[in-house]
């Protein structure tokens, strides 16, 4: 087996169970993540990554299990509650606004306002705004149109940077690189290598290139069929051993399926 | 070598922005046409030009249009169209309609009615009759964002409730407000005329400050119209509150994900337009001195309401909308009632050019925003 869980963890997730109504999504998901490091989430699609993702941000409840937070019991009431805990999210789907501005997206939930009056500071999110894009340099010629109007990998920047510059210490990044080209792929893969760097955030990444994963991971966890199948440093894996899995059990689940056929018969 | 070494520290801000140009461009064009275009790229900048053309033909085609006398019989039909479409606005950006502003336009006034009858004191009265209109909204609210009803089968029902509790209360009858009443008293009022002092006796009529401030004084509504949507679009466009009111319409599931409480926004929002509407009725009744619970005319108000709000700009599907639009919509509407009988048209054909109007009015609305577009995209 993998390590096991350190009294260093950030965060640790014990017996997680999630269903959707027939559809179990998660069965028991035991997980943790240690400090500074850039954990990759890996699973086939529709493995339950994503609803790991969104129970450790607040968006939904599990079913069962506990969550701990710095050793702290974490039972987070909303998204607004798990990021004051210092947890922030990148979603599949970026949670962007089609509506409003570049700096109006990466400003939400967070919007200066002035006094007394709290009225918007758009001059200052604007600053904020193109201050954060420069830092993990990605180049969005104008910040004031909508997002609408901006390429997918923009648009995904756009959601990373928003994560990133917010003040969380565990950042959650659910295939952070699904739209991009490979120059903005790179770019993004470059910003968690500084981000580990620094030390000071704790990553979950799902990815779904594998030599992605080896190359920006400390630390892989594969979900399959509902738990944890794996769980190694990536220095002990490779490409190989992780296809390996994926195809056997994708081999497996389809004998099952045909002797259930057969057994119907 | 220097260069190459410095380029990749700067990848942001080495590049010129793409509007740099494009910009250059259009500042050598002249300023007419600078002009015209700042006015087709607000999203209320059609309907403008439009409500401006339909104002001129009025005025060159009727010798009265042009009149302070025209402008005052004007007003009833624009300003509370522009508090009810103000309100909407709110609602439809999110996607949702409300209905049944028609409902709190009959109840508001009918529970003002009634408390002050019970010897409560006006401005007290008002505001609980407002207070119950809030909570209709949030009733409206409850039911579409959190128990997932549809906002237009949620509000419809509440309309034809509340309409019907109007009817079952007040039996129908119209019933005229004390305190907007016009009272006469006869005064003593000394003369002195030919070095002789005599005294006659005059009658004064009264109107309290209270009825003046609240719809019966001739630019009252007018004042509190430009106020509420001067309010409304300031909160729509610079608060918290307008951007999470675009963001829940935009995209709800991605407005929760970043954190917006959607049903807050969602809820608030119809508390605002349901108050919107119960305040419209007590403006109209106070006007009026009476309170007449005309359900037919309440529905109609209510859709012109609606229409002035589409009118302008705002879109029903959602994520799009402004206040000032509303204003400019209800103006639309207002100029060619009033336009339509000073022409003299009869009666009977009013609703049918208006019905017409507003379908060209939108058309028009919808081609130029079409070409709005275009213009950026290129």
């Amino acid at each position: 087996m993998g390590p096991v869980s350190a009294p260093d963890d950030v965060l640790r997730v014990e017996h997680i169970a999630k269903r959707f109504g027939p559809v179990t999504a998660l069965r028991d998901v035991n997980l943790h993540l240690r400090k500074g490091e850039v954990l990759g989430l890996l699973g086939d699609n529709g493995a339950g990554k994503s609803t790991l993702i969104k129970i450790i941000c607040g968006f939904q409840k599990q079913d069962s299990g506990k969550m701990f937070l710095h050793g702290e019991p974490f039972a987070p009431r909303s998204v607004d509650d798990a990021r004051a805990k210092g947890i922030d999210t990148v979603y599949q789907d970026l949670a962007l606004i089609d509506e409003l501005s570049v700096y109006h997206n990466l400003a939400l939930r967070r919007e200066k306002v002035h006094r007394p009056i709290p009225f918007l500071a758009n001059r200052q999110m604007k600053q904020d705004a193109r201050r954060a894009l420069d830092e993990i340099g990605i180049n969005i010629p104008r910040i004031d149109v909508s997002v609408a109007r901006l390429s997918g990998g923009q648009r995904q920047a756009i959601a990373v940077a928003r994560t990133v510059n917010s003040d969380a210490d565990i950042i959650l990044l659910d295939e952070p690189l699904a739209a991009m080209g490979a120059k903005e792929g790179a770019q993004i893969l470059d910003l968690v290598a500084r981000l580990k760097e620094e030390g000071k955030v704790s990553i979950i990444m799902i990815l779904h290139n594998y030599v992605h994963v080896l190359e920006a991971c400390d630390r892989v966890s594969m979900i399959q069929d509902g738990v944890i199948a794996l769980d190694k440093p990536t220095a002990e894996t490779s490409v190989e051993e992780l296809t390996d899995i994926v195809v056997n059990e994708y081999r497996r689940a389809r004998e099952e399926t045909h002797n259930a056929e057969m057994a119907a018969e | 070598m220097a260069q190459a070494a410095e380029n990749p520290a700067s990848p942001g801000s080495s590049t010129p922005p793409a509007g740099g140009p494009a910009s250059t461009r259009r500042a050598s064009l002249p300023s007419r046409k600078v002009l015209l275009e700042r006015v087709l790229s607000l999203r209320e900048g059609s309907i403008i030009i439009v409500t401006l053309l339909v104002a001129i033909y009025f005025s060159l085609d009727t010798s009265t249009f042009l009149t302070v006398s025209s402008f005052k019989t004007l007003l009833p039909f624009f300003a509370p169209f522009a508090i009810l479409a103000a309100g909407e606005v709110f609602v439809m950006i999110l996607g949702e309609i409300d209905l049944s502003i028609g409902a709190t336009y009959l109840l508001a006034p009918l529970i003002y009615y009634k408390l002050a009858v019970a010897g409560l004191p006006p401005v007290l009265s008002v505001v609980l009759a407002l207070v119950c209109c809030m909570v209709v909204g949030l009733f409206n609210g409850f039911l579409t964002a959190i128990v997932g009803i549809s906002s237009f089968v949620t509000t419809l029902g509440m309309l034809f409730t509340l309409e019907g509790l109007v009817l079952i209360i007040s039996h129908g009858q119209p019933v005229s407000l004390p305190d907007a009443a016009v009272s006469t008293s006869t005064v003593q009022v000394p003369h002195f005329i030919n070095g002789a002092h005599i005294t006659l006796t005059e009658t004064v009529t009264h109107v309290s400050t209270f009825a003046k401030v609240l719809g019966e004084g001739t630019y009252s509504e007018l004042v509190w119209a430009l106020v509420i949507v001067a309010v409304g679009q300031l909160v729509l466009t610079f608060s918290r509150w307008g951007l999470y009111t675009v963001a829940v319409g935009s995209n709800k599931l991605a407005a929760a994900e970043a954190g917006v409480r959607v049903r807050l926004v969602m809820i608030r929002n119809f508390i605002l337009c349901a108050t919107a509407g119960g305040f419209v009725g007590i403006l109209e009744a106070v006007r009026a001195s009476q309170l007449e619970p005309d359900v037919a005319g309440a529905n109609e108000l209510l859709l012109k309401g609606i229409a002035a709000a589409v009118i302008g700009g705002t879109l029903l599907a959602g994520g799009s909308g402004t206040v000032v639009g509303a204003l400019v919509g209800a103006l639309f509407l207002g100029i060619l009632n009033d336009g339509l009988i000073l022409k003299g048209v009869n009666a009977d054909y009013q609703l049918f050019y208006l019905g017409l109007a507003i379908i060209v009015a939108l058309a028009i609305n919808v081609y130029v925003q079409r070409v709005r577009r275009g213009s950026h995209i290129g």
